[in-house]
């Protein structure tokens, strides 16, 4: 392995004390960059709090929005929640099946060439932009085909989480031990058997740490929701037949208002959509460590 | 043998449950009982917020649960044609071609409002004086500057500040835009022939927005703006918006009495129901010249008919009453047009 | 369970020749239909997407692609992506220009200077700069960094550097391209900085210790040793990052004002291909604007396509070369 200007003229004595200013230089640049990327991070998350603040109180989860009110009404973003709750759930419970599928058959059955083929596929598919996914849920199910409603809108969404829980299923099924597997099946338990109740219950961790990471990822996600669940009223629903506010786009229409109190109330639910994503992400950051430590130590 | 895991027996059982629970939440919400059926509507952002103080007592008196997307009348004129909402709001009436595709549609209007020209300029009083030659070419790019000489003559006196105007208009297909275009190819030979009018125009200069909102946004947001919206967004917003020299000379506001000035020029809607009020002729000397009547679009044959004849029957008569319509400066239908838009109502069938 | 039955690989079926249980085709067969279903699905996307645009193809052809015209006045309509394109590559480009030195500064913090009892805390707080989601970082960027460019930065670097066509005039109305290249620095400084630490972790320590042996700094042994061993990795996760930029779409709407011209000045408002979609995509007047909505989207897939597929190339013949599986730990 060559090494880049490590040989003769390169290393010169004489040029130590230059040699050791470059590096300080670097070193500093690099403390420097540390500082500023945790520095982003706090100026966002402060700016999001403390704007928010205002309007964090328990009508902006209880009460429906009025636009254009000529009262001094209390309003909120009832809806909103309860739209992201009932999309983000169907969008989990469309993906996180045909995720462990997938994963399975990567794992256990398909030969060299098909993983690798359908690996790729799972690769490519988590980067196409999710305004693009927008698109095609739109072309293929809205448009002609009876509009919006929040189930097109959860399809859309578990297109953006599959490959998310794909992949860390696939890691954490091959970081079961195969010695599990053949004590199992040399006990007489069929392949499907040792699949569902034996390799797969020990994955579990690594399955709930990639869910959860997925859905983080798609909580926020507001392209795709502009497409498929829109046009919608501001009461409260739970039906997901119909279209349903959810808290990225209400955020968005919110951001484009000239009046200040919608600001305040899109940073305020921008507060509490940002706490639960952090909570998830740091919650599915603790799961990996813990089950990996889980599956290392046996 | 082992049985199933109790890890994937148990989230089986939650996801079970979860989708369960929402699928009975759903039949048993469309069951419930006040709010039986919903209405979807997109289109004109300028009769948003009219539509928005309709919603409650609709849903009152009939449990129509209204929802109204405001994206701008080229898109609710779009939207009704591939039906994917019950009825269409534009303020720009309907082109022949519009009526092809739209397949059995009726143009119906609904509501009579002004649009205003906004203002963001500190240090100046509200209702400054504007005529329509100057504002073609302030929107033209051609008068870039507060203090420039033709706004000065207009408003002696005052003293105008050596600022940049930042012209904010639609970038969506927008009935407002229409009305204002509309004007200002009446008043403005250079802008009929060069721009024309239309619910969007290729705009020379300034920053585009979505929405009547948008554009209120910008000019609520930045110095020297100059936009164009419904009244009702400038009130809401507190903007400052020009007194527009009408054909009499008067200088005149987007008020009732303005709206009504400019609605009593043309009392007879047309075949296909629309009016035109724009820069009403001289012996109207009240008229705010950029009024504009605007208009719902619905099928003729709809399986909400029912539904839509409610909410269209009790918009044309009871919305219009002022406590719905006078803090928005919106006018209440003449009776003419009244006795047209109910006929027209009335044809709608299922 | 001895450390030795961990393999790599991950499993085959270990008798051949044994009966055939109907429970074990069965899960073969949905398995393998959700994996077959998974591959398809891009393919899907592709052909929809097309299926959606076609009207705006066969109107216009090819020649969309480099025409900088977008009038929807009717009658009139004309319609290109030229200065999306354009839009897109610029922002897209700055923003990795901005976010590549940091983002290779914090991975270098990370595995080489960081006191190990910081480096946990330190990485989790970049990676949660990924989580934010990007109407936020709109939000805060309409709001906050918008305004503070606008009435201070802009100004300044127009004075300072205004000779420069980059640096032209600031405009009034506070949306400009500058804060969409901000914003969209800001969004892949996270990815490039966490694929980047991977790859720096991954550089045999026997390696690193030899230069430093030889008597380098350590500017030295990373110049020497580290970026050279994960030049390939770090050419994948510019790529990577690159095709995330292009393909953000909101947050870049809420700040970048909607203009879509062909001009350098840094401080005017443009447009770009993602963010021209999501702006007008409720608001298309007529069946032609939409179908030319979906064309950007396709052009916007294609770029997305073409980058990932790039990097995970790179990624897969620099995982042959330095002899590891994906996703193992070094």
């Amino acid at each position: 392995m060559s090494a880049h200007g490590l040989s003769g003229p390169g290393l010169r004595l004489d040029r130590l004390p230059r040699r050791r200013r470059m590096n300080h230089v670097m070193e500093a640049l690099s403390w420097l960059s540390a500082a500023v990327a945790i520095a982003i991070l706090g100026i966002v998350v402060w700016s999001v709090a403390s704007k928010g603040w205002s309007e964090l109180n328990l009508d902006l989860l209880t009460k429906a929005p009025i636009p254009f009110s000529l009262t001094n009404a209390p309003q909120g973003l009832a809806n909103a929640f309860a739209g992201t709750l009932v999309i983000v759930g169907l969008a989990t419970a469309m993906a996180l099946p045909v995720g462990i599928l997938v994963a399975v058959y990567l794992n256990e059955f398909a030969p060299a060439s098909i993983r690798t083929g359908v690996g790729l596929a799972l690769d490519v598919l988590a980067g196409v932009p999710a305004i693009v996914v927008g698109i095609f849920v739109y072309v293929l199910l809205v448009v002609h085909h009876g509009g919006q409603s929040a189930l097109k809108g959860a399809f859309a969404l578990a297109i953006l989480m599959l490959p998310f829980i794909a992949r860390a299923t696939i890691e954490v099924l091959a970081l079961v031990p195969n010695s599990l597997r053949e004590a199992s099946l040399g006990l007489g338990v069929p392949q499907w058997r040792t699949t569902l109740s034996i390799v797969l219950p020990r994955a579990t961790g690594g399955i709930v740490t990639g869910t959860v990471l997925a859905v983080a990822r798609v909580a926020g996600e507001t392209a795709p929701l502009l497409f498929t669940s829109s046009i919608v009223g501001t009461q409260v629903h739970w039906g997901p037949t119909q279209a349903l506010q959810t808290i990225p786009v209400a955020i968005f229409e919110l951001s484009e208002s000239p009046d200040p109190k919608d600001h305040a109330r899109a940073w305020a639910a921008g507060f509490i959509l940002l706490l639960f994503i952090l909570f998830a992400s740091l919650t599915a950051r603790w799961l990996a460590t813990r089950s990996a430590r889980k599956l290392a130590g046996r | 043998m082992p049985k199933i895991g109790t890890s994937i027996r148990i989230i089986s059982a939650v996801a079970a449950a979860a989708l369960l629970a929402v699928v009975v939440a759903g039949t048993a919400d469309a069951k419930a009982g006040r709010q039986t059926s919903t209405l979807t509507g997109a289109g004109s952002s300028f009769v948003s917020p009219l539509v928005a103080q309709w919603v409650s007592p609709i849903g009152a008196a009939y449990g129509i649960e209204l929802q109204y997307s405001a994206v701008g009348s080229g898109a609710g004129i779009a939207a009704i044609t591939g039906r994917t909402v019950d009825f269409g709001a534009s303020d720009a009436p309907m082109t022949p071609d519009q009526f092809n595709a739209c397949n059995g549609c009726v143009q119906i209007p609904w509501a009579l409002g002004g649009t205003s020209i906004m203002y963001n300029l500190s240090g100046v009083k509200n209702l400054l004086h504007m005529d329509g030659p100057t504002l073609a070419k302030i929107f033209q790019g051609q008068i870039t500057k507060w203090n420039d000489p033709a706004i000065a003559k207009l408003n002696k006196g005052v003293s105008l500040p050596d600022q940049a105007i930042t012209v904010a208009h639609r970038s969506d297909g927008s009935g407002t835009t229409y009305n204002l275009t509309d004007y200002l190819s009446s008043v403005s030979p250079s802008w009929a022939s060069q721009l024309g009018k239309g619910t969007t125009v290729n705009w020379p200069v300034g920053v585009g927005a979505r929405g009547s909102s948008g554009v209120a946004g910008i000019v609520a947001s930045t110095p020297g703006a100059i936009g164009y919206a419904d009244v009702a967004f400038a009130l809401q917003n507190h903007l400052k918006y020009f007194a527009m020299e009408n054909k009499s000379g008067k200088f005149t506001t987007p008020g009732s009495r303005g709206i009504l000035a400019a609605a009593s020029s043309d009392q007879k809607p047309a075949a296909d129901n629309s009016l035109s009020i724009v820069n009403p002729p001289k012996k109207f000397p009240n008229a705010y010249p950029i009024s504009t009547f605007t208009y719902v679009i619905v099928p003729l044959q709809s399986n909400k008919a029912a539904d839509l004849k409610h909410f269209l029957f009790w918009a044309v008569t009871k919305g219009q009453k002022g406590q719905y319509t006078a803090k928005l400066r919106f006018v209440p239908l003449p009776k003419s047009v009244l006795v047209v838009a109910e006929k027209a109502i009335a044809k709608i069938h299922s | 369970m001895s450390a030795a039955d961990l393999s790599a690989e991950p499993t085959r079926r270990p008798f051949t020749g044994r009966r055939v249980r109907f429970g074990d085709v069965s899960l073969q067969v949905v398995a393998g239909a959700a994996a077959f279903g998974a591959t398809l699905l891009v393919g899907l996307i592709v052909w929809k997407v097309v299926e959606g645009s076609r009207l705006s193809l066969s109107t216009f052809g090819l020649g969309f692609i480099t025409r900088a015209e977008w009038n929807p006045t009717v009658g009139h309509e004309v319609y290109g992506a030229g200065s999306f394109i354009f839009g897109t590559l610029l922002t897209s480009s700055l923003a990795l220009l901005l976010a590549t030195p940091l983002a290779l500064g914090v991975a270098l913090f990370l595995t080489e200077l960081a006191p190990r009892v910081v480096q946990a805390p330190i990485t989790a707080l970049v990676e949660t700069l990924a989580a934010v989601p990007s109407v936020l970082i709109g939000l805060w960027g309409i709001y906050v960094l918008g305004p503070t460019l606008r009435s201070q930065i802009e100004p300044w670097l127009h004075s300072a550097f205004g000779f420069i066509p980059l640096f032209g005039n600031p405009s009034s109305a506070g949306a400009s391209v500058f804060t969409a290249v901000i914003v969209l620095a800001i969004m892949i400084l996270p990815i490039v900085s966490s694929i980047s630490r991977e790859l720096f972790r991954g550089v045999p320590p026997e390696l690193k210790e030899g230069a430093l042996a030889l008597g380098t700094t350590r500017w030295e042994m990373v110049r020497g040793v580290v970026f050279p061993y994960a030049r390939g990795g770090i050419a994948a996760a510019l790529i990577l990052g690159l095709g995330r930029a292009m393909g953000e779409a909101i947050a870049v709407t809420q700040v970048i004002g909607g203009t879509p011209t062909i001009q350098w000045n840094l401080f005017a408002s443009g447009d770009t291909l993602a963010s021209k979609i999501a702006a007008s995509y409720q608001g298309a007047p007529s069946n032609l604007f939409s179908s030319s909505l979906v064309y950007l989207g396709l052009i916007l897939l294609v770029l997305s396509l073409l980058a990932n597929i790039t990097a995970q190339w790179i990624v897969r013949s620099v995982a042959r070369k330095h002899g590891v599986t994906r996703g193992g730990r070094a």
